[in-house]
């Protein structure tokens, strides 16, 4: 294969990176609860505040613009809060509500200073109206890291509320173009940062990143025949996996890293196996004449499930990760497919056809509560993947008339659109 | 079965007395029901036209170069199949016969692709492809054509031969096509 990769950006921040204060528990603000279908959730009014800009004039006001606009969108995507301000108006990002009327709750603030990059970004997030400091950090980032300086801070706001990582530095690997000339492509999980990783003029379908981010397998074609690639995400490097005759089809990396589900179809049929890294199998992990695909892990590596038409139609099964212990798990409808399992443990989501379009699903792993999560205005939606939060999940829908990607989330229960343009998107995968 | 068998016989005439692929191939998807396949050279730019006669320059002057043309062009047909289904039906049958006597005679190598409509996930349409593709090649090896000589893949739904979504062009996407590789 052809080498043509760009380098890969490096998420790296510039110079210091001081922590002022940790390990103050994060003072609760004035909780709004709000009334789902479903599902009722608190959100946690949050304060941005005007960001000060000490000096270096229009650069430093754009920095300290791009820096709030970006951390204002990654909390409000993480489904978390309710953003509000202190009075000041914004054309870079829509307020939810303004302090007036309210009295406590945490405060972002940021300063902002350097003639030229790397510009000084100090941020804050205080106690408000006490203003005790509860997490700072000061950034230097260069001319094209103010994004990721953004993303990194949200994350700690993130991690102090719930105590889990956010997900604002993630990305998402899909396949874009049409017939046999499909790229791989990377956005950030935002939407921004769109970034081509593949050119070798064929067909590069179903990337899965490695845990640790450091590759993204996926299936491509060399001469009409069907292999499994690695690409290096530090390097951009390509190497082979595993070319058997037939399909190399669908891995997805275990939880440790250590080997690949994949499906092969040497022996005749596609069937479910382990792989290493390498390419070497590991083992066999089905035996039918069906047709057995789509295998994917349980978080914690114990089970498989994977999509096998051994009854006459596409139906989901779990097995162990020796191949024993199968049951099925889906019983309604004539075509369920395309698995993932939530990194939580507790559900699954799915694609089931419906009339002659593809729905997506949410299940439990014991076949419990089956829940349509899409409807005919979503034209066919195809190929979830979850994101490590286990909270949103992002799949390709075509209906806009060309498949683009979408991320629900599934607390809310909402949809915004992730990619746009004229080519399809597909096959996505979200990053750990 | 005997307008195909007549049509093979046309190519092969023509090929051998004018050799002017090109010509063949146009007139052939005029008079053919199914659409044109996608390839991506045509005969044209790989046949070079000969400087010299042609009997002065190749011991063997009737010899159909099928390597350089596509196996619709010598006749051999694509097969089609039933939603979600990957087993043979009679017409695919009868049409396979066909062309295991034509692949029979050529003896070359050809790629048989397994394709699915759109309806359907794109991974598990990769694998309804291929046991499309291997159905095919199985049959074609029971008739007596060598399992060496076919190779088999799959493109799922990603070269639809035809762009609608509509049953008339689901039907022609649910197909085993035969190229040369």
């Amino acid at each position: 294969m052809k080498r043509m990769f760009p380098s890969w950006p490096v998420y790296v921040l510039a110079a210091c990176l001081v922590s002022v204060a940790t390990g103050v528990v994060l003072a609760q603000g004035s909780e709004v609860v709000i009334e789902s279908t479903r599902t009722a959730y608190r959100k946690t009014d949050i304060l941005l505040n005007e960001f000060d800009v000490l000096s270096g004039g229009e650069n430093a006001v754009a920095g300290s613009d791009l820096v709030a606009a970006v951390l204002g969108n990654d909390l409000q995507l993480s489904g978390l809060f309710r953003i509000g301000t202190s009075g000041a108006s914004s054309d870079s990002f829509a307020f939810e509500f303004t302090i007036e009327g309210r009295v406590e709750g945490p405060l972002m603030d940021a300063e902002v200073s350097g003639e030229q990059p790397p510009l000084t970004v100090s941020l804050d997030l205080l106690t408000y109206p006490g203003r005790q400091l509860l997490l700072g950090k000061r950034y230097r980032p260069g001319p094209d890291q103010l994004r990721i300086t953004a993303h990194h801070f949200a994350n700690e706001v993130l991690a102090m509320v719930t105590g889990q990582e956010g997900i604002c530095l993630t990305r998402i690997a899909f396949s874009r173009g049409t017939g046999d000339r499909r790229d791989l492509y990377v956005v950030d999980y935002d939407g921004q940062g769109l970034l081509r990783v593949t050119a070798n003029r064929t067909l590069n379908l179903c990337p899965d990143w490695a845990p640790d981010n450091g590759q993204i397998a996926f299936t491509s074609y060399h001469r009409g025949q069907q292999g499994l690639y690695s690409l290096d995400t530090a390097t951009g490097k390509v190497r082979l996996i595993i070319a058997q005759k037939g399909l190399n089809l669908g891995a997805d990396w275990s939880p440790d890293g250590q080997e690949l589900l994949i499906s092969l179809s040497q022996t005749g049929n596609p069937e479910v196996y382990r792989i290493d890294p390498a390419g070497a199998v590991v083992k066999r992990l089905t035996v039918s004449p069906a047709i057995e695909v789509s295998p994917a892990w349980s978080p914690g590596g114990h089970d498989v499930v994977f999509t096998s038409d051994r009854t006459g139609t596409p139906q989901l099964y779990i097995m162990d990760k020796d191949g024993s212990g199968r049951r099925r798990l889906t019983f309604e409808g004539q075509y369920n497919d395309s698995a993932a399992w939530s990194p939580r443990g507790d559900r699954l989501a799915y694609a089931t056809r419906i009339g002659n379009l593809i729905h997506l699903v949410l299940i439990k792993p014991t076949g419990e509560d089956r829940r349509v999560i899409t409807d005919q205005g979503w034209g066919n939606c195809e190929d979830p993947s979850w994101a490590p939060d286990a909270r949103h999940l992002v799949f390709a829908s075509d209906r806009s008339g060309v498949f683009k990607l979408y991320v629900y989330d599934v607390v809310e229960e909402s949809f915004r659109q992730l990619t746009y343009g004229d080519d399809p998107d597909i096959t996505p995968a979200w990053s750990y | 079965m005997k307008r195909m068998q007549q049509k093979g016989m046309w190519v092969l005439a023509l090929l051998a007395v004018v050799l002017v692929a090109a010509a063949g191939c146009s007139k052939k998807h005029e008079v053919n029901t199914e659409p044109p396949v996608p390839v991506e050279t045509t005969p044209a730019e790989v046949i070079p036209a000969p400087t010299t006669p042609e009997a002065e320059t190749t011991p063997d002057a009737n010899a159909i170069d099928y390597k350089a043309l596509e196996p619709q062009e010598y006749g051999v047909h694509d097969v089609f199949f039933a939603f979600d289904k990957y087993d043979l039906d009679d017409q695919a049958l009868a049409t396979l016969a066909d062309d295991a006597r034509i692949l029979k005679d050529a003896g070359v190598m050809i790629l048989i692709s397994g394709h699915c409509d759109e309806r359907g996930t794109v991974e598990y349409n990769l694998a309804l492809g291929e046991k499309r593709a291997r159905a095919v090649r199985d049959y074609l090896v029971s008739l007596g054509v060598p399992a060496g000589k076919m190779l088999i893949t799959s493109y799922g739904e990603n070269k639809p031969f035809a762009q609608g979504h509509n049953e008339q062009a689901w039907a022609q996407n649910r197909r085993a096509h035969f190229e040369t590789p």
